[in-house]
């Protein structure tokens, strides 16, 4: 039996059908929602994230369903209630994640808790549920703070999350694919498969030449290709972007090399950003507007586009336990 | 934290620092006017005042720990109790200076001060660095600059301009007074960040400033007044620890015309004076004309999240203390200047009260 945690509750993997695997409904920084100059209306956040959901849905209907797997973490906006809405009126499975996107968004409780208290936190947001919404976290959120080196917060949020996705069945992924030693000790240390981890944000601009990408691949580790449509060629593109042909071509280079089993693709795209202006018109659909063609153009057929974005993600969310010998 | 995320030098004087800021909003100037929660209060009604506790802590992030349950029906009754007892003690006015990002919970304080009669300011500000969300440590932007001076007196300023939020929702009532902090160990750029855009906003919209001080208070009080905030518009907190006594800063601070928070009443240890000890000091500062600068608080904390509070009652200061400075000869003169009239000409919003 194969089981996913949705925010509407376990569904089992054959249902997931198109999978975008790194999004947000809507991220900010902690204290954005302090600064009333980010604010909008419930009917603005509804107004501009259900008509993004809805067509993903449709666009979806060749695989029977469409999931959403949110990517904001504790502290970051994160919003239970709200995705539950929202995946009830659009039919889009949403997947929430547990941890954080760094050790720069852990608010002082969190930057002064254990290892040991992190596991639980991030077991009971899987096992039990999410604050009061009952709502389970189907994937562990960890990430690089600012800088590109490993901080001393960021690893422990790294060990707590193995410990965690070991006992849950829960995978991983990681906001950066950068400075990636530290990461790959501690889930040797921890026992932990790296395939269950998505080492995400490998295409962006700003990372490049700082990915020891042959490392990951060797670990065993999936590759994100994650944040398609963060186009240098947009009128003002933000500073993690990448021009488009380099990055498709990137991404083609393991397709084309066999490693099509190690790598996950998609668009980080904000439906309503909470702290920050935004891409203006980047959505999750860029994966069927744009991606999906270029694909289909460099001769990457339908098979293969199913293992990407229906098969290997099902395969990757999941829960798989794993049990200490 | 407040290593790692330190970044850069401080920041150079600007001129006309309320130039930059927008311009007060019009209302009802009344000179003598205090922000609570419920509205403009004339600083006659405030009564004995307390002006550094806090009702509702909540460490940043406890909010989201999986085994803290905040139960707001349990808060409300305990916070109502606790100043029920202060009303029934001859209390009238509670400063909750937590600022705006450590529980401030400002429909349930609108609430509490229906039910018990007590006036309540809240406050705007928030520090020191190692309580700031990434949103100001590390912005979204390459590389990620902490935010300066001039965006935390926008950020502030406008919560005693227009009103404080409720995040992402509302703004409500006026912000009373601008509380900041500086780090223990030694001030951080964003420290003095903080402290220059709490003491650029105070001075442009009429506030007063508190300072949770850090480990130098002369050079608190100097950035303070680089930002042409008058001296007696600021609160410097933890004039009642040992090592603030031990280098003379009460003194210090008050002849240079600020305030001097005296505002761990009833916590007594290695780092605070005993209230015994506490007694003496306000008693030489009032025996060098300084009862002017002294204002009373215990730092209780009504309810708390995510780290052990203090378990002070808001009685403690007349119950307990105020026995104790008359025991010291203070006389009822001067326990009333400190507890009534001190608060009352900070509090009131152009400081202007006689």
């Amino acid at each position: 039996m194969t089981r996913v945690n949705t925010v509407l509750g376990t569904v089992p993997a054959a249902e997931l059908g198109f999978v975008a695997i790194h999004e947000h409904i809507g991220y900010g920084m902690p204290g954005c929602e302090l600064d009333s100059k980010w604010w909008k209306t419930p009917e603005e956040r509804y107004n501009e994230t259900v008509p993004k959901l809805r067509t993903f849905h449709e666009n979806a209907q060749p695989w029977g369903a469409a999931t959403f797997v949110d990517a904001t973490g504790i502290c970051n906006g994160r919003d239970l209630d709200y995705y539950k809405s929202l995946s009830a009126k659009t039919e889009v499975h949403i997947v929430a994640s547990t941890g954080f996107v760094g050790g720069d968004t852990a608010l002082p409780f969190f930057e002064r808790a254990s290892v040991e208290y992190l596991t639980d936190q991030f077991i009971h947001e899987i096992d039990v549920g999410i604050g009061s919404s009952g709502a389970k976290a189907g994937i562990i959120k960890v990430g690089v703070s600012r800088g590109f080196k490993m901080k001393d917060l960021d690893k422990r949020i790294y060990r707590a999350a193995a410990r965690a996705s070991k006992a849950t069945g829960a995978p991983i992924f990681t906001h950066l694919a950068v400075d990636s030693g530290p990461a790959l000790e501690i889930f040797a240390e921890e026992g932990l498969p790296c395939h269950r981890v998505l080492f995400g944000h490998a295409d962006d601009g700003i990372s490049q030449g700082r990915i020891d990408e042959q490392s990951l691949l060797d670990a065993g580790g999936r590759i994100g290709f994650d944040t398609f449509g963060y186009d240098l060629e947009l009128p003002d593109p933000p500073f993690w972007g990448r021009k488009r042909q380099e990055r498709l071509d990137h991404f083609l280079r393991y397709l084309n090399n066999g490693l099509i089993d190690q790598v996950l693709a998609s668009a980080d795209a904000n439906c309503s950003p909470l702290g920050w202006p935004g891409v203006k018109g980047h959505t999750v659909n860029y994966l069927f507007d744009e991606l999906l063609p270029d694909l289909r153009q460099a001769g990457i057929d339908d098979v293969m586009i199913d293992r990407l974005f229906a098969r290997n993600p099902a395969e990757f969310l999941s829960l798989q336990p794993i049990a200490d010998h | 934290m407040c290593t790692t995320h330190s970044r850069g030098s401080a920041e150079p004087v600007p001129p006309f620092t309320s130039l930059f800021l927008e311009r007060p909003a019009k209302r009802d100037v009344a000179a003598r006017n205090v922000n609570t929660v419920l509205g403009p209060v004339d600083a006659d009604q405030l009564g004995v005042t307390l002006i550094g506790e806090s009702l509702k802590y909540v460490l940043p992030g406890a909010e989201y720990a999986f085994d803290i349950t905040i139960d707001r029906a349990e808060v409300f009754e305990t916070l109502a109790a606790k100043l029920s007892a202060f009303k029934a003690a001859g209390g009238g006015t509670i400063v909750d200076a937590t600022g705006m990002f450590m529980g401030r919970d400002l429909r349930l304080y609108e609430s509490l001060s229906r039910e018990t009669g007590v006036h309540i300011v809240a406050t705007s500000g928030q520090g020191p660095e190692s309580m700031l969300g990434g949103y100001f440590l590390t912005p979204q932007t390459n590389p990620p600059t902490p935010w300066p001076a001039q965006k935390f007196g926008e950020l502030f300023g406008r919560e005693v301009n227009e009103g404080m939020v409720v995040p992402r929702l509302e703004r409500r009532a006026t912000a009373g007074m601008i509380c900041t902090a500086v780090t223990a160990t030694g001030m951080t750029p964003t420290d003095s960040s903080l402290v220059r855009g709490a003491s650029r906003a105070a001075a442009t919209y009429g506030v007063p400033v508190y300072i949770r001080n850090g480990a130098d208070a002369p050079a608190e009080l100097a950035l303070v007044l680089e930002e042409t905030l008058p001296a007696d518009r600021l609160v410097m907190g933890g004039m009642d620890r040992r090592d603030a006594v031990a280098r003379g800063w009460p003194l210090a601070l008050a002849q240079a015309g600020a305030r001097v928070g005296i505002d761990h009443i009833g916590t007594e240890g290695s780092d605070f004076l005993t209230d015994a000890e506490r007694g003496a000091l306000i008693t030489s500062l009032i025996g060098a004309g300084h009862a002017d600068k002294i204002v009373l608080s215990s730092s209780a904390t009504g309810v708390a999240f995510g780290e052990p509070g203090n378990d002070l009652p808001f009685t403690h200061i007349l119950e307990r203390f105020v026995p104790l400075l008359q025991a010291a000869g203070v006389s009822q003169e001067h326990i009333d200047q400190m507890l009534i009239a001190n608060a009352a000409q900070l509090l009131a919003v152009t400081g202007d009260i006689q």
